[in-house]
């Protein structure tokens, strides 16, 4: 019988070592586990670009894009009025350091105020930080609403044969290395103050016996310690006043210490303002979208998108790209991924309103699963990019009704 | 003055050899307990104040005095209750302390650390013996768990303050970053990608306290001491109703 259930444990050990070592590592970070109505009428991603994708460590690319919340925003986050967010950098943990970033011109190191309809252009210059290659997302993080990604792209950090700091300058003078800054010092109180504590045990517990004391002590009351049998003794009581008074001799050492070693400190700062408007936004408004319906074509994977497009200013618009969650599509004329056509064209002339049809035929609207056929809302929301032959530049939203077709 | 039979009688029971039960089963339960109170203890602590123990940038001088020597306080109680109880040791606390310290700077190191490669100076765990010491010390000399919850809370929030502010000081000194200036611990929270964790979740101080001339630290601390109490009680709870009690109805004389 024992033989049977060694048999047993063996095989479930086995069993357990081939599900743990067959496991594919983790490719991305759960955007898809998000409902493709919420990834595409949060937040709109225009222009997103990497400056480069390898890079040593210590060495900085830049990130840089706009990022618009959507008018469409759903009612049922943030209770539809997104208030607070954060900007930053989605990788796998601090493979990647954030070392500058700037919101519509201006430095923003922590949280913005924020509000539906306003756009962001950001810019976040991130150095590389430990070796290997990483899945690296720009990310708009909203109170009430959760965290939504931006368009990622692998990076790959190699290492740096003259070594890696992190450096950051002090006010009172004098440049530290954040990677290990005061490191040594303080391992070293923590293992003293532990080192007391396991003395106070072992002066307890390797001189007196434990278990076999619970004979005494059920016999008397609790609020003694046994002195009169010998439980505790009067060199007991001494020997941990001197503990206590080292402990505390201890504690002021170190208080002076770091009162004079590092006489300026603040508190921890909370730094929250609304980023000024970025020149687009101020743009005069000359492209409209309206009316637009969709529909998906499994077979061929294609999205097709019709929208009344209005041209209200005084020079021919362009269709420049469309944007829906993450996923961007450039004007062109072949069909295929990352390509959008426009019919009957990509121009409107002023003071014209056009039917356009846009055709999106990239597979990649299922593998990120943004076909949202099987979901509460079927909505296809994105963000038009038009450009006149002045040079400006209009975001203009648009959310279509999915027509879904059940064969 | 004449010892009475009851009192030798006990005397000799303290130093009573027994046949089967010599110091190695003292050596197995203080060991292996060690585990498990070390976890208690840890988990504990995280489920009540994580985030305030993981990252030097919670370590504020408003929420993170209030909220952890209450979470830490806990199953320090309740060792104490029980080693007093059982053995007259006045080392709950500090067993706690020194167990607790072991399985969270092996979690620090292996799991914030080595698998996910965030600095040690920016994910240190806050100590918590030199704390416990007083707080053995205070139950050692009162005999009393009412003197020890009212006098050892308080003087083990105080003293976890101070001896945990020592190793925080070098990273509230200001620094220049980004056009602005804020502190070190702000730029680790900041340069150090946590992505599940944007900077609005941070649950610091913001500054609607009320405070006496601005001193945000003291009013926090005595209401931290204050709540470190009601911390205390709970673990007597735990070891009382929770551990002694059961073990109470199994055993004939307790």
């Amino acid at each position: 019988m024992l033989r049977r259930y060694r048999r047993y444990l063996w095989a479930a050990l086995v069993a357990g070592a081939l599900v743990v070592s067959s496991a594919l590592p983790a490719q991305a970070h759960g955007e898809r586990a998000q409902e493709a109505f919420l990834r595409m009428r949060t937040i709109g991603w225009v222009d997103v670009a990497f400056s480069k994708d390898t890079v040593r460590q210590g060495e900085t690319f830049t990130i840089t894009g706009t990022a618009k919340i959507l008018d469409a925003w759903p009612t049922n986050l943030a209770k539809g009025n997104p208030n607070t967010g954060y900007i930053a950098v989605i990788a796998p943990g601090p493979v990647v350091m954030l070392k500058e970033r700037t919101i519509n011109g201006v430095s923003a190191p922590s949280r913005i105020d924020i509000q539906k309809g306003r756009i962001y252009e950001f810019s976040m210059t991130v150095a590389g930080r430990r070796t290997g290659r990483w899945h690296v997302h720009p990310s708009f993080s909203v109170k009430g609403a959760g965290t939504l990604l931006g368009p990622g792209q692998w990076i790959t950090v190699q290492e740096n044969p003259d070594g890696f700091t992190n450096d950051v300058k002090l006010v009172g003078g004098g440049t530290i290395n954040l990677e290990n800054y005061q490191l040594t010092f303080t391992w070293i109180w923590l293992v003293i103050t532990f080192l007391i504590g396991l003395a106070w045990m072992i002066y307890w517990t390797v001189p007196k016996r434990t278990v076999t004391n619970l004979a005494v002590t059920s016999q008397i009351p609790l609020n003694t310690d046994g002195m009169a049998y010998g439980l505790i003794t009067k060199k007991d009581h001494r020997n941990m006043n001197w503990f206590a008074i080292g402990t505390a001799l201890l504690l002021v050492a170190g208080w002076l210490y770091q009162a004079n070693a590092f006489p300026t400190k603040m508190p921890l700062q909370v730094i929250q303002f609304a980023p000024p408007q970025p020149a687009i936004a101020e743009e005069a408004v000359f492209a409209k979208a309206a009316g637009a319906n969709a529909q998906y074509d499994s077979a061929t994977k294609t999205m097709t998108m019709e929208v009344d497009v209005t041209n209200s200013g005084s020079a021919p618009m362009e269709l420049k790209e469309f944007t829906a969650a993450y996923l961007k599509f450039t004007t062109g004329t072949t069909a295929g991924p990352g390509v959008l056509v426009a019919a009957p064209q990509a121009t409107v002339d002023p003071g014209a309103t056009t039917k356009l049809t846009l055709t999106m035929k990239d597979p990649v609207w299922e593998e990120e699963l943004l076909v949202p056929i099987g979901e509460s809302q079927l909505l296809v929301t994105g963000i038009m990019v038009f450009e006149n032959t002045e040079g400006k530049r209009n975001l203009t939203e648009v959310e279509a009704n999915l027509q879904p077709r059940f064969e | 003055m004449a010892t009475d039979a009851r009192t030798l009688e006990l005397r000799e029971l303290v130093n009573k050899k027994y046949k089967y039960i010599d110091r190695k089963w003292d050596a197995v339960f203080w060991i292996t307990a060690a585990f498990v109170v070390g976890a208690a203890a840890d988990i504990t602590k995280q489920l009540f104040a994580g985030d305030w123990d993981f990252w030097t940038d919670w370590k504020d001088r408003q929420w993170w005095p209030i909220i952890t020597p209450f979470a830490i306080i806990i199953i320090g109680s309740a060792l104490q209750y029980i080693q007093w109880l059982a053995w007259r040791f006045p080392t709950g606390m500090t067993y706690t302390a020194v167990a607790m310290f072991l399985a969270t700077l092996i979690g620090r190191w292996i799991q914030w650390g080595a698998f996910v490669y965030y600095p040690m100076n920016f994910v240190w765990p806050a100590t918590m013996v030199a704390a416990a010491i007083f707080a053995d010390w205070v139950l050692l000399k009162t005999k009393s768990f009412v003197l020890t919850s009212i006098i050892g809370s308080m003087l083990f929030a105080f003293t976890w303050w101070v001896s945990n502010y020592v190793p925080l000081a070098p990273y509230l000194q200001p620094a220049e970053w980004m056009d602005r200036v804020i502190t070190v611990a702000d730029i680790q929270g900041i340069e150090y990608v946590r992505s599940q964790t944007p900077e609005y979740l941070r649950i610091i101080e913001h500054g609607s306290l009320r405070t006496f001339l601005g001193e945000t630290q003291y009013v926090s601390l005595i209401f931290g001491a204050t709540v470190a109490v009601a911390g205390y009680w709970v673990g007597q709870f735990i070891g009382r109703a929770l551990a002694i009690w059961p073990i109470g109805r199994f055993m004939k004389k307790w």
